[in-house]
């Protein structure tokens, strides 16, 4: 098992890159190798050193048998976790742009909030974030009709606008609140949200579920009302207490299903 | 309005030119010019009128440089450009914003310097209507030409925009008044419709006026989805709309002929943004099924279509691309200009033919105040107080001549009328001297 800590010392307005730093490149690295490494800062590379303190304990035959911790703030780090297949990356502070996107195995917690696009396009492991998320969770490349399609993020806090947007796999699951068009043109795939959401969840869904604790303020007039289900089981899951069941968007001719909480949500029946 | 008699003191007429102020580049313009300056425009509107007409006012005409006193003093072109390039090639986080009011042929030595020093290139799109190109990546565009919506329209539909303030010829050139070859009565023929929150200029004109509640744009147009799906309307009001209107608008825009949308900022900036083009694209595909429909954004700068189209075709992404890495990415939020300033990453700002100061939110522009910022302009403006290197261009479509894109992406040459200043370079020369001068600096240090 090896452990790379890096502790920040000097902080940089412009964004640092950390697509490179991830377990299935550097399990093999040395001290002398991360002192050696210069990452991306905008359009030039400068030593890692200027940035962070570094620490590598014990050794790695493969990326499983890596965790590299970032002790501190990481607020400007972009990239964490990108691509990333095995191994495991703990933040013990916040997390910028695209915290796991792209990521297919291993694990990534982040001790604090992530900004926008964390867990873009994911496509296995799984994700933990221990604060809030801002918009694009779990979404698509800006133009891409395919999102997030496996893995399973976690978040503790609330979640921004457009949280998964194309998904088509995988698993979200949102314990604080959540903004407007949560799984807007999913086509698979399963959100929990266990606070409340603004409004319209499920736009243009085709397929998937999603299942609503709180209270949502606005429905959207695509979504036809099924029934009220007793104790549901959806995708496996089995949910306790009345569900408001509707099928939509019927203005794709959608089957997805949203579950809305029938105690929270009488106002919509 | 006081009386203006007609202008007759001027030496020639230069016919046809095209007018540089919105989207709808109108190329019917004749501008009358007396010793080799405009007295006079006709045909255009008074917003595009006033534009060419009153240009010499606060004209900059000479390159400056502002000293350690924070004073901007006169220098020549040598001085002013060697500075320029220093910054530019010194810089981390570069960004080059602006673009929409000057030619395609200054964009494309632009785009060379972005990719030589590893910077972001961006324009106006990203504080208008950016949120529409990635609508228009996600689902596609089913655009037409004006041409087709003045001949063959029989319903024109704008939301969220106000053409009879901002793009006043409009109506009157494309899409409601002027007798099309199968609209041989022009306005008779034709509904016009408006949906928006505000009793504008526009809806007083309208035959149908939707006003439908701030921010209730997505609802409304997942509510006429559902109409269309043969859905029966739950609820009695949605986004403020009795639900009867939306089902009988519904078929009157499912028996046209021929129905064109135009939507402006109106749409791509409330709640859901992007989201509200997505499902206005949507719409219209879902109408294709009944009739003939189709839409278009109403573009504010007359070339702030060409640098999305420019872009797309060398780049293959829009607007806020970013060479940091050597190859172009795109990410709203990540490299568009406001997010960069707001995080406070940019650290060489160069603007040319746009106006920050005057646009940009407070954040944003007290973060421009922070850091060099270089200005390629006509005009003495908001942008000209940040400025620490002021590069002073020509007027595109008056003084000098260049191509742009109109909003429905016909690309029209725009000629010149007139000469410009002497002290003054056109913009495609000050990128191109930029560009030698960086490359030597960069080689230089290698």
């Amino acid at each position: 098992m090896k452990q790379i800590t890096l502790t920040p010392i000097k902080f940089s307005s412009i964004a640092l890159e950390f697509d490179e730093l991830i377990p299935d490149e550097i399990y093999g690295w040395s001290k002398e190798d991360f002192e050696k490494y210069e990452v991306p800062v905008g359009n030039s590379r400068f030593p890692l050193t200027d940035y962070y303190d570094i620490e590598v304990e014990g050794e790695a035959q493969s990326p499983e048998e890596v965790k590299m911790i970032i002790d501190g703030d990481a607020g400007r780090v972009k990239y964490i976790g990108c691509k990333m297949d095995a191994g495991e990356i703990v933040v013990n502070g916040d997390a910028d742009l695209h915290a796991g996107a792209e990521m297919e195995g291993g694990s990534l917690t982040v001790n604090g909030n992530a900004e926008s696009y964390c867990g873009r396009e994911m496509k296995g492991g799984e994700i933990t974030i221990k604060g809030n998320v801002r918009e694009y969770a779990g979404t698509s490349y800006i133009g891409e009709w395919r999102g997030m399609s496996g893995g399973k993020l976690t978040i503790h806090g609330n979640a921004g606008k457009q949280l998964a947007d194309a998904m088509s796999g995988g698993e979200i699951h949102v314990m604080g609140n959540c903004d407007i068009l949560a799984g807007i043109h999913m086509t698979k795939g399963f959100i929990q949200i266990d606070g409340d959401v603004t409004r319209w969840p499920g736009g243009q869904m085709k397929n998937g579920a999603i299942v609503i604790n709180g209270r949502l303020e606005r429905l959207l007039e695509g979504f036809e009302l099924d029934a009220i289900v007793t104790d549901p089981e959806v995708e496996g899951r089995q949910f306790t207490g009345k569900y408001i069941k509707y099928t939509g968007d019927i203005g794709v001719n959608g089957k997805g299903t949203l579950l809305l909480n029938a105690e929270k949500n009488r106002h919509h029946l | 309005m006081a009386y203006e008699p007609p202008v007759t003191d001027y030496d020639k007429i230069v016919e046809n030119c095209t007018c540089a102020f919105c989207g709808s580049n109108c190329d019917d313009v004749d501008i009358l010019v007396k010793d080799n300056h405009v007295v006079g425009v006709r045909h255009a509107c008074r917003l595009g009128a006033s534009k060419i007409m009153e240009d010499e006012d606060q004209r900059l005409t000479v390159p400056m440089i502002r000293d350690e006193n924070g004073e901007l003093v006169e220098v020549d072109w040598d001085t002013a450009l060697d500075k320029a390039a220093e910054l530019i090639a010194g810089a981390v986080r570069p960004v080059f914003y602006g673009w929409s009011e000057t030619s395609i042929e200054a964009m494309k030595p632009g785009l060379e310097l972005t990719e030589l020093v590893g910077a972001v290139i961006d324009n106006q799109a990203t504080i208008c209507h950016g949120p529409t190109v990635q609508a228009v990546q996600n689902v596609g565009y089913p655009l037409m030409t004006l041409g087709e919506v003045k001949n063959r329209a029989d319903m024109v539909v704008y939301t969220g925009s106000n053409p009879m303030n901002a793009h006043p010829r409009h109506l009157a050139r494309y899409t409601t008044f002027p007798k099309g070859f199968f609209r041989k009565r022009g306005r008779f023929d034709r509904t016009l419709v408006t949906w928006d929150p505000k009793y504008s200029d526009t809806a007083k004109l309208s035959d149908i006026w939707v006003p439908f509640e701030e921010n209730g744009d997505y609802a409304f147009c997942n509510a006429i989805r559902a109409v269309l799906k043969g859905k029966e309307l739950k609820q009695d009001v949605i986004s403020g709309i009795p639900k009867e209107d939306i089902v009988a608008l519904t078929e009157k825009m499912k028996n046209t002929q021929f129905g064109a949308l135009f939507f402006g900022l109106g749409l791509t900036h409330t709640l859901s943004k992007q989201r509200n083009i997505d499902i206005a694209i949507q719409l219209v595909q879902d109408l294709n099924k009944y009739t003939k429909w189709v839409l278009l954004p109403m573009r504010g700068h007359f070339n702030v279509n060409g640098f999305n189209i420019f872009m797309s075709y060398e780049m293959g992404f829009p607007y806020g691309v970013d060479f940091s890495r050597g190859y172009p990415r795109y990410m709203i939020g990540e490299t568009t200009t406001i997010d960069l300033l707001n995080r406070k990453e940019c650290d060489v700002f160069m603007v040319i033919a746009a106006d920050p100061g005057a646009h940009f939110p407070g954040g944003a522009l007290a973060h421009l105040a922070d850091i060099p910022v270089i200005q390629i302009d006509i005009h003495w403006g908001p942008s000209t107080e940040l400025a620490d290197v002021v590069l002073p261009g020509t007027f595109i479509g008056v003084e000098t001549a260049g191509t742009s894109y109109r909003m429905d992406s016909v690309p029209i040459f725009m000629k010149k009328a007139i000469d410009p200043p002497e002290t003054c370079r056109e913009d495609e020369w000050i990128v191109n001297e930029l560009l030698k001068r960086v490359t030597k600096l960069k080689e230089a240090s290698k």
